[in-house]
């Protein structure tokens, strides 16, 4: 399989009847990192819930193409079996389940029947990310995401994926609530999966995660779309100058689209 | 009056088939009476009047062992006794059990083998008279064993008593009692395999523990009852002084079924635990109740039950926390919930508390009854996996820890397979 290609187009999506993405567009190739930035409640996380096809997002118009197969015909499971994965902001607890049999489980429903890996590779591979990740070795045997702090919660969607290896990842404001030393670890994580095999959408408001994580291109959000676009150096220029210039330069007077929650 | 006589000489027939000596009989002819006697039962959420209090025929005939339990039987490395239809077919006791010096026969030769444990226990736990289906038990009961574990004894692996009803005309009464002496720790199981009948009759089992001063009981159960009969289940221990019964109550009856279990927390410092899970489907009917009486003092019991249910079935599971006054110093938590697989299905979740004493150290409850929560089956969605086996997951791991605190390998895999099936349809 050749690089990954993903292609959203002209992408309208409402929730409960209300319009929050007004035409958005974007194209991400394997090897490249993407930064989306923008103050809050400009339709960032639904950029990211509907592109992994979260029931409570309609997609209104557009197109969302990955390697050539139409990503909005499929349902959530063959998205992310087709190579999308999402790190959640707010990942769901699932008392019972315990994280290795989850992953393990999804592993093999990505590497699809017959190509099961074996269950000692799957946990020798386990411990090695995990090890990579800094991640107690307990956390395998945890229950999925039950009692874990913010930090442990976004550690383990990075360890997901880079047990998962994506062809096209989504990280949703991964930093959010991570102090400095966790921040590190997940970027080291992101960065040791930096290859041309894989995409990243990485969506942030703080330009903090961009100083571990160097993005090829930055798109800032607003009013549902996308207004501007440019390098490393444009996400620095936001920190440094945050956004009213640009809504100034741009006559934008009300950013937002929606109450974040 | 004829059929008075005809049910009298059922109960000869039971006592006679069994080979019992006349004292016992004259027992059963007691309760009969009081079955008789007895007015017609209310229970809260289970409509009993058009049910029938026919018992059937009692058969001598010795039943097949069915290929399923033979295979079950075959897995099994402890302590073990089968009965087909109520009758006798196999008892073993490990070496380990035998040095120990612990009694286990069946129930019905227990009047002699231990006589006098026997006359200070049966009947004491569960009563001939506390309603009409405990009388009918101690009136016709047929199969069961009688297990006393002497003072001290500790015995990890479990007495397993194994019921398997074929579907005859006969209703089906078992009953067995477990005597733990002072200090003892030992586990005790039950495991039911019943096919499914037409015979429109009673059945009534009945388990009695008593858990003397500083031991420790831990009960395993595998009920799976079908419809056709009307099922009573009544399962109480005593708990003596700082003596600690825990249950492990898995159900997967598809039947009408009325089921309680209880600890009877008379000694100071007494402990009871009881783990319930249950998967209705079908057309299940069960309503099983969880009960936790605080006789003595500083006692203290926890009550977690996890429902699963499908299709049209209709479960309650009412959790029951009792303190007597003079219980001071109590303590008790609950937990219910039950999730809706099928919209079709209905479920209640009935947390009672039932309190004559001032002085409670705490007592917690919660109780819900809810579907699938929608954002954990997406998350498992957003990894690949596919609904189906998602939400088998959620439910999974919801019935997990209880599934994993019965008492052998056999028994859980026996658990699982019966929850898989109705799961994976």
């Amino acid at each position: 399989m050749g690089k990954p290609d993903f292609r959203v187009q002209n992408l309208h999506v409402s929730v409960e009847g209300k319009e929050i993405l007004k035409g958005l567009n974007l194209h991400i190739r394997g090897g490249e990192i993407h930064a989306i930035m923008g103050p809050n409640g400009t339709g960032k996380s639904t950029l990211a819930s509907s592109l992994m096809g979260h029931p409570h997002y309609e997609v209104t118009a557009g197109e969302v193409v990955l390697d050539g197969e139409d990503v909005l015909a499929m349902s959530t499971d063959e998205r992310a079996r087709a190579g999308l994965f999402l790190a959640m902001q707010y990942p769901a607890e699932v008392p019972g389940v315990s994280n290795a049999n989850f992953i393990r489980q999804a592993l093999n429903a990505r590497r699809g029947e017959g190509n099961e890996l074996p269950v000692l590779q799957f946990h020798r591979k386990l411990q090695e990310k995990m090890k990579a990740l800094n991640i107690d070795a307990s956390f395998a045997e945890r229950y999925l995401n039950e009692g874990f702090s913010g930090g442990e919660k976004k550690r383990n969607e990075i360890l997901q994926m880079s047990m998962l290896e994506p062809r096209i990842a989504i990280l949703d404001e991964i930093d959010s609530g991570l102090d400095i030393d966790a921040l590190k670890i997940v970027a080291n994580g992101v960065n040791q999966l930096r290859s041309d095999n894989i995409g990243f959408l990485i969506i942030t408001h703080y330009q903090r995660l961009l100083n571990y994580i160097v993005p090829d291109h930055v798109h800032v959000m607003m009013q549902g779309r996308i207004v501007r676009s440019g390098d490393a150096k444009l996400a620095e220029e936001l920190e440094a100058k945050g956004y009213d210039w640009l809504k100034k330069e741009l006559g934008i007077e009300d950013e937002t689209v929606e109450v974040e929650a | 009056m004829s059929e008075v006589n005809t049910a009298v000489s059922h109960v000869h027939r039971v006592a006679q088939a069994l080979g019992e000596p006349s004292s016992l009989l004259a027992l059963r002819e007691a309760a009969w009476r009081t079955f008789q006697e007895l007015p017609q039962p209310y229970v809260e959420k289970t409509d009993l009047r058009k049910l029938t209090w026919e018992t059937g025929t009692f058969s001598e005939q010795v039943g097949k062992v069915p290929a399923e339990v033979q295979t079950y039987i075959d897995r099994l490395q402890h302590s073990y006794a089968l009965f087909v239809d109520g009758l006798p077919i196999d008892l073993r006791l490990t070496e380990e059990a035998k040095a120990a010096g612990v009694t286990y026969c069946t129930i019905h030769e227990a009047p002699e083998k231990a006589e006098l444990l026997w006359k200070a226990n049966f009947g004491t736990v569960v009563t001939g008279n506390e309603n009409k289906w405990t009388a009918l038990n101690q009136a016709l009961f047929a199969g069961g064993v009688f297990l006393y574990a002497p003072k001290g004894t500790h015995i990890d692996a479990p007495f397993e008593t194994i019921y398997v009803w074929t579907g005859g005309e006969s209703g089906a009464y078992s009953r067995s009692l477990v005597v733990a002496a002072e200090l003892a720790d030992i586990q005790y199981a039950e495991t039911v395999f019943a096919a499914t009948t037409g015979a429109k009759v009673v059945n009534s089992h009945v388990l009695e523990i008593v858990a003397l001063a500083d031991s420790r009981v831990r009960v395993s159960t595998a009920d799976a009852f079908h419809r056709g009969p009307t099922h009573f289940v009544t399962r109480r221990a005593r708990v003596g002084k700082d003596a600690h019964v825990l249950w492990t109550v898995a159900d997967t009856s598809d039947g009408l079924c009325v089921e309680l279990v209880e600890n009877e927390l008379t000694g100071a410092g007494a402990k009871g635990l009881a783990r319930v899970v249950g998967l209705g489907h079908g057309r299940a009917h069960v309503e099983l109740t969880a009960s936790m009486r605080h006789v003595g003092r500083h006692t203290e019991s926890e009550i977690v039950m996890h429902g699963a249910l499908r299709d049209k079935a209709n479960t309650i599971f009412r959790s029951r926390t009792e303190i007597v006054k003079g219980a001071v110093g109590a303590g008790s938590e609950q937990h219910d919930r039950m999730i809706m697989i099928d919209g079709t299905a209905r479920a209640d979740a009935i947390p009672m508390l039932l309190i004559d004493e001032n002085d409670v150290q705490r007592c917690g409850h919660a109780a819900s009854v809810g579907k699938i929560d929608p954002t954990q089956v997406y998350y498992l969605m957003s990894r690949g996996i596919p609904k189906s086996i998602a939400v088998q997951m959620i439910i999974w791991g919801y019935l997990h820890d209880t599934v994993e605190s019965l008492a052998s390998d056999p028994m859980r895999d026996l658990v699982v397979e019966r929850i898989e099936r109705e799961l994976s349809r």
